[in-house]
């Protein structure tokens, strides 16, 4: 479970994340959805280690994680996605998973040749067939398609055996198909991790979440259950009248 | 420069169809050639040993110096293929390390010791501190600016060489005596012989090979990969890039320290131009004409342009700017090298031939 208190986070004049504190809840999908420029991804990106709060704390499982580096929070179990595809393009699907695998080695293991360096090439067979991605496990990640990207990004964040996974506009650029083959995916995952979604697609947010966060410039405006969020004319307002106009 | 950035994700044609490919594919497909060929290397790595067997009874006593002369400048070659090929990093310094070893070998051959192996205890030594302290701030910078301060570091050890009197200043140090090495107990080594000499300097390189190319097949290697495939996302997977970084950038430094640690012995004298921009550049080049991140290609490459400077050397004194167009002819239309040339056609011939 993570708790979020009180997190600040300023650029310059712009105070782009305010006192923003939240709780999600254990093998909960908890989503944070708002209009461009909420402060959604910032937000995100504090909690990830990405970029570093000026003030807040994040505790993972009761662990205070604030402010640690990515490669830190990765060991604690915290795995992200990116809303822009962020892979090793040049690396086969197989590799990018293996690597992903491979972290949860012991580090003494690393100068073992890689052929025998066996558990981490189980590990990423079963999650290549798990994603239904074995066909692709030779291929260069740059070479898939748009669609086979995005579920290697999850693969890759689930090879790390997340406790948190955060996933960031997991459907960007996809086809309303690949949408609803992707809302099925994430499902999927909701027993293995406590989930952290961002997410354009309000119902996409609606269908997988059991708990919303509404931001507006900044500040958490609202949460609570997917049809109270729907119901609440505040929301309405900011956030979901807008977007169902533009659409 | 040497990498190229890779392209924004758009979904984009296969490489693998033999459909018109842009520059930036190319490059792609350059510098992470698939892996289903290892095979050939190993032909090509049994053809080169066998080729470098045979040379001294063919070549002369001038040409079997001059190949150990290649060889020594082949270990500096492959450690900017180590950093360049695998953790994506170009040093325009490895040249700092074949000089300080240079140096401290001279040195201690003159004044302190006949000893080889204390030589190199001592340059091991001397060169991990340098390389770590060197290392853990050049790594912290990114892209252009990593070469600038390695290139910076070998500039100012050159002109430390230069301008320090006690060490010769710009004359370097000369008539630097050639020890016999004890290899086991009865058993020496007499440099005084070509033969011996270039044999010894051979067995040192094929093993420095097999090590590095050892050590780089492994965990290790494999996350040296991802770090020159997309560094930014190294991290999330729970690595702590700058360590996998140094690590490498310290390995390379001990390869190219290897050269300079033999190279007295060959040449006799040492001079502060062994720190220097060129010899550094040359590095750069042999491994860019042999095919980067191959480790065999660097040493191919290194013999290539050693005897082709020699070559043209004796004709002009302008061979820098040989060395010059050869390495704009590479980065524009073989930027994977004379293996991946070799590698290519295969590939296509094999298509040919069903």
């Amino acid at each position: 479970m993570i708790k979020v208190r009180a997190l600040n986070k300023a650029f310059g004049g712009l105070r782009a994340v305010r006192d923003l504190s939240f709780e999600a809840l254990p093998r909960c999908v908890t989503s944070i959805i708002g209009p461009n420029g909420a402060g959604k991804s910032t937000a995100f990106n504090l909690i990830a280690g990405t970029l570093q709060p000026d003030s807040g704390t994040v505790e993972l499982d009761g662990r205070d994680i604030t402010g640690r580096a990515p490669f830190a929070l990765a060991r604690l179990g915290v795995a992200r996605s990116f809303q822009i595809t962020n892979l090793f393009f040049g690396l086969s699907t197989f590799e990018n998973v293996r690597l992903a695998c491979q972290s949860l080695e012991r580090r003494s293991s690393y100068l073992v040749r890689l052929d025998r360096l066996a558990r981490p090439q189980a590990c990423a067979r079963a999650i290549l067939a798990e994603f239904g991605l074995q066909e692709r496990a030779n291929e260069l990640v740059g070479n898939l398609s748009h669609g086979d990207q995005r579920r290697v990004e999850i693969a890759v964040c689930m090879a790390l055996r997340p406790r948190l996974l955060m996933l960031d506009e997991p459907t960007q650029g996809m086809s309303p198909s690949e949408t609803a083959e992707f809302d099925a995916l994430i499902k999927s995952l909701t027993g293995r991790a406590t989930i952290l979604l961002i997410e354009h697609d309000v119902d996409l947010v609606m269908s997988l979440s059991d708990h919303v966060i509404v931001m507006h410039q900044g500040e958490k405006l609202f949460e609570g259950t997917p049809d109270r969020v729907r119901a609440s004319p505040l929301v309405r307002e900011a956030y979901l009248g807008v977007d169902h106009a533009a659409v | 420069m040497l990498q190229p950035s890779i392209p924004p994700v758009e979904p984009r044609p296969s490489l693998n169809t033999a459909a018109k490919l842009n520059v930036g594919d190319r490059l792609l497909r350059a510098l992470y050639p698939p892996r289903a060929n290892a095979w050939q290397l190993r032909w090509l790595g049994f053809a080169m040993l066998v080729l470098a067997a045979i040379f001294p009874w063919l070549g002369g006593p001038f040409y079997t110096r001059l190949a150990i002369e290649s060889f020594l400048f082949g270990a500096t070659a492959l450690s900017v293929d180590i950093l360049l090929g695998y953790a994506g990093l170009l040093s325009l310094g490895q040249a700092a390390y074949f000089g300080l070893a240079a140096y401290i070998s001279a040195l201690m051959y003159l004044h302190v010791t006949q000893s080889f192996w204390l030589v190199l205890v001592a340059v091991v030594t001397a060169v991990a501190v340098f390389s770590l302290v060197l290392g853990a701030v050049a790594i912290r910078a990114k892209g252009v600016y990593f070469a600038l301060i390695t290139f910076g570091a070998a500039e100012i050890l050159s002109k430390i060489a230069h301008n320090t009197r006690a060490i010769g200043g710009s004359d370097g140090l000369i008539g630097i005596p050639v020890p016999r090495i004890t290899l086991l107990p009865g058993v020496t080594i007499d440099l005084q012989n070509n033969f011996v000499f270039y044999y010894a300097v051979l067995g040192v390189l094929v093993l420095i090979y097999i090590g590095t190319r050892r050590i780089l097949d492994s965990g290790f290697g494999a996350v040296l990969r991802a770090i020159r495939d997309n560094s930014d996302r190294v991290p999330y997977l729970g690595y702590n890039s700058f360590w996998y970084k140094l690590l490498a950038y310290i390995m390379a430094a001990q390869v190219a320290a290897v050269g300079g640690l033999i190279y007295p012995l060959l040449r006799g004298f040492v001079a502060p131009h062994l720190f220097g921009f060129e010899v550094s550049t040359k590095a750069v080049v042999m491994s860019l004409v042999g095919g980067v991140g191959t480790l065999l290609g660097p040493l191919a490459g290194s013999v290539i342009v050693t005897f082709l400077e020699s070559a043209v050397g004796s004709y002009t004194e302008r061979h820098l700017l040989v060395l010059g167009v050869i390495f704009i002819v590479f980065v524009m239309f073989l930027p994977d090298g004379l293996i991946g040339l070799a590698r290519r056609l295969s590939a296509s011939r094999g298509k040919a031939a069903p």
